[in-house]
């Protein structure tokens, strides 16, 4: 302990010492204009001896408490104590989503920030089907989410369906344009696949641009239907036959928007659902062995072909499913919302929250989209903070929140899989 | 499992794998040139020669992950029936009952041992869950399958002396224990033929001493319950085990088979002695 002090106590000063050699001439020094208009060097040694000061505690902190990557999680207390933790945390934050909308204080805005926390938390889930269980870099999944908001757009505004046929058909849509882009790209591999799904998104989105005829290109398409209760439409007017009027409410713009809410949690959880049902399953085995060692699994007679589209096609519906979501909740959808920005915002939440790890997923789609909003305060900060913030997470847990896996089938206890031994997937 | 149930290999038998003067080409390098032989049902069949003899190209084009220039492998189910493996895809090659190991170890490392043994049994299970749809919603059919596909994992677990460390990560097993789940692996897709590349490969003498004993208790259909008897073909530098366990060695040099015959005459054959000794063959 003695030894360890010691040891933290040189490192620090050591840091302390670079600290100062370079905050002697950044701050202790400065040029000023005096009253009489020449310069003169201010010096500002207590400003130094306070930063000194800041850096020797934070090493010394850093050094005795161990806040290192490689210590993080590792000692095996410390392990047993999240796991006892991660168990609670599942069903507290399930329980927390359910009831949110009933908090006394939760009003428009919140409840707004939540849904579009949720449809992250979906694409998120979604996304991760591919990437972290199959292991199979997608930077283009906005595609599929953009195929699921035009499908629902079109097919409502030009049939007059409703949003719960729109909704299975979007998704069939989209799982069907994932295949269709699966069959030539999945026999690339690693950074190549990035490349050509990349492309895939890019293409999607200029179509959209430019089919002038069909989507109404850059000016987007307006008045898209909004979702009905059932056939009862979230109204003002307080008919009889409007969702205020039927259960004998006073009619609010906030039910639409509860509403709301609870369809994304709905259309999460089922993307969770069958998710976890999956990976109990052989297909589900199959992917994470693909993501393991592609080479092997075809020794084993696995159709890796086959595998990958399953993968691919699951994960395009769910995003088909959220795009059509999307273009309910918002009555106008145009390319513009289906960026590369998005892809690669989905691509961070699946990668921040530990690839494979639907807690993590969920975690991660909250600091992210969440967070950027609890930083809205300091304007043009925001950025720099929020940038700084996502590289303490990953200098800190490498392999994201969750980084270890929990075995889908155990003759004993399910013990998880430590990160070290899980592969990242190369495509 | 023990020494004492192995029985010598009994030729009565026939072919499980004919090689057909296979020949494979890389560019301007002919790394196997014209070999034929026969590996019999029943029998453990060793491939040896110097490095570079061309023994794992054999390999990987009876396994599918090469495709032959030319010449024909024919794979005799066990009900009849002949496979053209070099017109299979590796996936169906395997279905058709080629199993493999490789020479580095390729296990799924982030998956326990039990998981690793359960992916080898995916195409049935698969077929038993009606492509996901059926075990998506929980029906009967497929916990069935999955009960039997968990009893066979844990027999060959057993059999293998891994059962202590079913629920481990694979990529946590020592070296050995990695070799021997990998030959686990492989056994758990009810092979016609295990095809084992360098299997002692790293191993110490005594694990060397267990890995005859299993392979011989593959080939007797005694190493795990409900096991088949499996024929054999491996690769193999450890001479003591190709020698004590093999009923039929193949030598290869130079990509062409220079000697074929028991194990006592393959021996005592002068090019073998002369390939490995670099003697002058003229002399």
């Amino acid at each position: 302990m003695i030894a360890r002090l010691g040891g933290a106590i040189r490192d620090a000063a050591l840091a302390t010492l670079v600290a100062f050699g370079l905050f002697v001439v950044m701050v202790g020094l400065r040029t000023d204009v005096a009253p009489g208009g020449e310069l003169f060097l201010r010096q500002r040694w207590a400003d130094v001896a306070l930063l000194c000061a800041l850096v020797f505690a934070g090493r010394l902190l850093v050094s005795l408490w161990g806040l290192r990557p490689h210590s993080l999680g590792q000692s095996p207390g410390r392990a047993a104590l999240t796991a006892k933790l991660g168990t609670f945390f599942a069903p507290a934050l399930l329980a927390f989503a359910l009831v949110l909308p009933f908090v006394p204080g939760i009003g428009r805005y919140e409840l707004d920030l939540g849904i579009l926390v949720l449809t992250y938390v979906m694409l998120g889930w979604g996304l991760n089907i591919v990437v972290g269980l199959a292991g199979l870099l997608d930077l283009g999944y906005v595609a599929f989410y953009a195929v699921g908001a035009y499908s629902y757009a079109l097919l409502a505004e030009n049939f007059g369906f409703s949003f719960w046929i729109c909704l299975p058909l979007a998704g069939i849509l989209a799982a069907f344009w994932g295949i269709l882009l699966g069959f030539p790209v999945l026999r690339l591999r690693g950074d190549y696949l990035a490349i050509v799904t990349l492309a895939f998104g890019e293409i999607i989105r200029i179509v959209l641009l430019n089919w002038t005829e069909l989507t109404n290109g850059p000016n987007g398409m307006t008045g898209i239907p909004r979702p009905t209760f059932f056939g009862l439409p979230f109204s003002m007017s307080g008919e009889p036959d409007t969702f205020a009027g039927f259960f004998g409410l006073e009619p609010s713009p906030i039910h639409r928007v509860i509403f709301l809410y609870y369809l994304i949690l709905v259309l999460a959880l089922l993307t969770n659902w069958v998710t976890i049902r999956i990976r109990r399953q052989p297909i589900g085995r199959a992917w994470e062995a693909l993501r393991e060692d592609e080479i092997a699994c075809r020794a084993l007679g696995i159709n890796v072909t086959a595998t990958k589209l399953t993968a691919f096609a699951l994960g395009a519906m769910f995003g088909g499913f959220a795009g059509a979501f999307f273009a309910t909740r918002q009555g106008f959808i145009s390319p513009e919302s289906f960026t590369f920005i998005e892809s690669a915002i989905i691509l961070a939440i699946v990668v921040l929250g530990g690839m494979g790890s639907q807690i993590g997923v969920a975690v991660a789609a909250i600091v992210m989209i969440g967070g950027f909003e609890l930083f809205r305060d300091l304007e043009e900060w925001r950025m720099l903070v929020f940038g700084a913030a996502m590289v303490v997470i990953m200098v800190l847990r490498p392999r994201g929140l969750v980084g270890s896996r929990t075995p889908s089938i155990a003759l004993g206890e399910r013990r998880a899989v430590s990160a070290a031994h899980v592969s990242e997937g190369k495509g | 499992m023990s020494a004492q149930l192995a029985m010598p290999g009994t030729a009565s038998a026939g072919p499980i794998l004919e090689v057909d003067a296979l020949t494979m080409r890389f560019g301007g390098l002919l790394a196997v040139d014209a070999v034929s032989f026969t590996a019999r049902r029943g029998d453990i069949t060793a491939l040896i020669g110097p490095n570079g003899a061309g023994k794992t190209t054999v390999f990987n084009c009876i396994t599918g992950f090469y495709r032959p220039t030319a010449g024909a492998l024919r794979l005799h189910r066990d009900r009849g029936g002949v496979a053209e493996l070099q017109r299979l895809k590796d996936h169906n090659i395997a279905r058709a009952g080629v199993a493999r190991t490789f020479q580095n170890i390729r296990l799924f490392p982030g998956m326990t041992a039990l998981e690793n043994l359960l992916i080898a049994q995916h195409v049935v299970l698969n077929a038993a869950t009606g492509f996901g749809i059926g075990a998506l919603l929980g029906l009967g059919g497929y916990r069935a399958a999955e009960a039997a596909a968990v009893g066979r994992a844990t027999a060959w677990l057993r059999a293998t002396g891994l059962i202590e460390r079913a629920d481990d990560p694979a990529g946590a097993l020592p070296y050995g224990a990695q070799r021997r789940l990998e030959i686990a692996r492989a056994m758990c897709t009810a092979p016609a033929l295990l095809c084992l590349d360098e299997p002692a490969a790293g191993l110490n003498p005594r694990e060397s001493e267990e890995l005859a004993t299993l392979l011989r208790a593959i080939r007797d259909g005694a190493a795990a319950e409900g096991a088949a008897p499996t024929s054999v073909l491996l690769i193999e530098h450890d001479m003591g085990i190709v020698m004590g366990i093999s009923d039929h060695v193949v030598v290869l040099d130079h990509g062409k088979k220079i000697a074929e015959g028991p194990p006592i005459v393959v021996r005592n054959d002068r090019h073998v002695i002369a390939a490995y000794l670099g003697e002058d063959e003229e002399a």
